[in-house]
């Protein structure tokens, strides 16, 4: 393997305990997939209170930063206490959670919270180097922006985003990014779709792509607003492994089929219609009633156009259930400023720039305790598959119109696929 | 008998052998707590890996997968050593983190060769796999 001198000094311990076995991880990586070399990245978003205490302290120590690093959804376990939610567990989970905030101050990362720092207008130029936590920042940026992200171990993206090396390999390689497999959408009235039919359309192709593969989709319109093309992509890694996606017509990587493609033939192709989008659709609800006991929007992060739509929603409403928004804080201020948090505060909503999925703080057993809740409803197929499989809930599925009308009722009246 | 592949986290570790004919994911398919397998309806639910060798066929899963990797080992839940057909960068990242003796690439199908109760030992640095039938003296 090839490394620079200042690779080879990092490795050595001269940068600092820190630096040394983030690099030590990478080199080790790197030999085990014959990768020759590292390359330099722009920025990295790396996670923090994900990481187990012991292994946090271990990477971060005596490190300086060498660049830009921002950061994912924290737990904020203050509000947790705030609104009378949380468990036993809260004491012990403030203390780790403020030692990492200090260590955060210290290495000047940007505690952006979010998945989904592209609407902070922290975006990467295409082709760009941007190692990445969590698969949602890594489909989106791969296949929203054309940067290069490749799919890492969250410990690796965290040795990256220390070291500001990532293992030339996978899909840092232009080569690597041609789609695979062809999804052709066939035969749907689309023109009342919403974003939860975009995330049931991703999520099924998500499910139907082994191993990791890149996938293409065809016969959407051109230029597709930006609010849906992040809905489609973004449920691929959760029901299976994509990191790339390319829309033909919408995405920078695919102005066409061919160059999509890499002018090679689909090894694959696939064809979507009412039968898929049905049968996907009632997958995402898996709840044995129709007593909904939370709403969580915001999986992923919540854009200021959606808020907008959810105050307008619930103006002059009283919601029956708690209903949570996860949103980065830059983005919950705007909603303040325009008013829109006002309204949905007013009837009982809350903002939290948490994973309103996995770290969920009105879901999660280990979090809430004795106060969790167990049906959750959601307009989102990534939300839907995490808070099952990840927090044990019911979920209900179905359009963001759909879930309020369960936040104000407690009853989900929710419709099956149409269109 | 012993078998040649090549190293994903170097060390020796040995153990009987736990067979999952498929692909495997620490964050999902493994509980740190207890070094069970947590795949809900898998023939192996229910059975520790905790000091045996996991043979699989590929990695899989999220991102998330180095933090239960590292959470088995230090609670002493986790495999001794594994053997896969081929890792994938979230696979190698929770081994080499969490300091677990892996192999991937093997010269010959090791699920041929190995059965579940078979002792295993692991030379992942040198790359050499040495399998003990359950039944030879």
């Amino acid at each position: 393997m090839i490394l620079t001198k200042e690779e080879q000094e990092m490795l050595e311990g001269k940068k600092g305990p820190g630096m040394q076995r983030a690099m030590d991880l990478l080199v080790k990586l790197c030999k085990a997939h014959d990768v020759e070399k590292t390359v330099k990245a722009s920025y990295g978003h790396a996670p923090y209170d994900f990481v187990p205490e012991d292994f946090w302290e271990l990477i971060t120590e005596g490190v300086e930063p060498v660049m830009k690093v921002t950061t994912h959804p924290s737990y904020q376990p203050e509000f947790w206490i705030e609104w009378g939610i949380a468990g036993k567990n809260v004491d012990k989970i403030m203390v780790e959670h403020q030692k990492k905030l200090k260590k955060i101050r210290q290495l000047r990362w940007l505690r952006t919270d979010t998945c989904a720092e592209y609407l902070l207008g922290i975006i990467p130029r295409k082709g760009e180097i941007v190692p990445m936590h969590g698969s949602c920042m890594q489909i989106a940026n791969n296949s929203l922006y054309g940067a290069r992200v490749d799919r890492a171990g969250a410990f690796c993206t965290l040795a990256s985003c220390i070291t500001g090396r990532v293992p030339l390999m996978g899909l840092m390689l232009p080569e690597n990014r041609y789609a695979h497999i062809l999804f052709q959408v066939e035969g749907l009235n689309i023109t009342n779709w919403t974003s939860a039919h975009y995330s049931c359309l991703g999520y099924y192709i998500g499910s139907k792509v082994t191993g990791q593969k890149n996938v293409a989709v065809t016969g959407l319109p051109n230029d597709l607003p930006f609010d849906f093309a992040r809905a489609l992509v973004l449920p691929m890694p959760a029901s299976g492994a994509v990191t790339l996606c390319h829309i033909v017509g919408t995405t920078p990587e695919a102005p066409s089929q061919e160059v999509a493609f890499g002018g090679k033939e689909p090894e694959q192709i696939l064809k979507i219609g009412k039968k898929e989008m049905r049968d996907t659709w009632e997958r995402l609800n898996m709840h044995k009633d129709s007593i909904v006991e939370h709403v969580a929007f915001g999986c992923p992060h919540s854009t200021i156009d959606e808020i907008g739509e959810i105050a307008a929603m619930l103006e002059g409403n009283k919601l029956k259930v708690p209903l949570l928004i996860g949103a980065s804080i830059p983005v919950e201020s705007l909603a303040r400023v325009q008013g829109y948090a006002d309204t949905i505060e007013r009837s009982g909503g809350h903002f939290l720039s948490c994973c309103p999925s996995i770290s969920n703080p009105f879901v999660r057993a280990d979090f809430a305790g004795k106060n969790r809740v167990k049906r959750v409803a959601v307009d989102s197929a990534r939300a839907s598959h995490y808070l099952a499989g990840v927090a044990g809930a019911d979920t209900f599925f179905g359009t963001r119109e759909e879930c309020i009308k369960a936040a104000i009722s407690g009853r989900w009246e929710g419709g099956k696929y149409e269109g | 008998m012993k078998v040649n592949a090549c190293t994903v986290c170097e060390g020796k570790a040995e153990g009987e052998a736990v067979v999952c004919n498929g692909s495997f994911s620490f964050l999902g398919d493994l509980n740190p707590s207890t070094g069970e397998i947590s795949i809900p309806g898998h023939k192996l639910e229910g059975k520790s890996v905790a000091d045996k060798v996991l043979i699989f066929t590929y990695g899989k899963g999220s991102s998330g997968g180095p933090r239960i990797a590292w959470l088995a080992k230090r609670n002493g839940m986790a495999p001794s050593a594994m053997i896969c057909l081929e890792s994938e960068p979230v696979m190698s990242c929770s081994v080499i983190a969490a300091n677990i003796p892996t192999v991937h690439k093997p010269e010959k199908n090791i699920f041929n060769l190995i059965n579940a109760g078979d002792y295993v030992r692991v030379d992942a640095t040198a790359g050499i796999i040495e399998i003990i039938k359950k039944n030879s003296s």
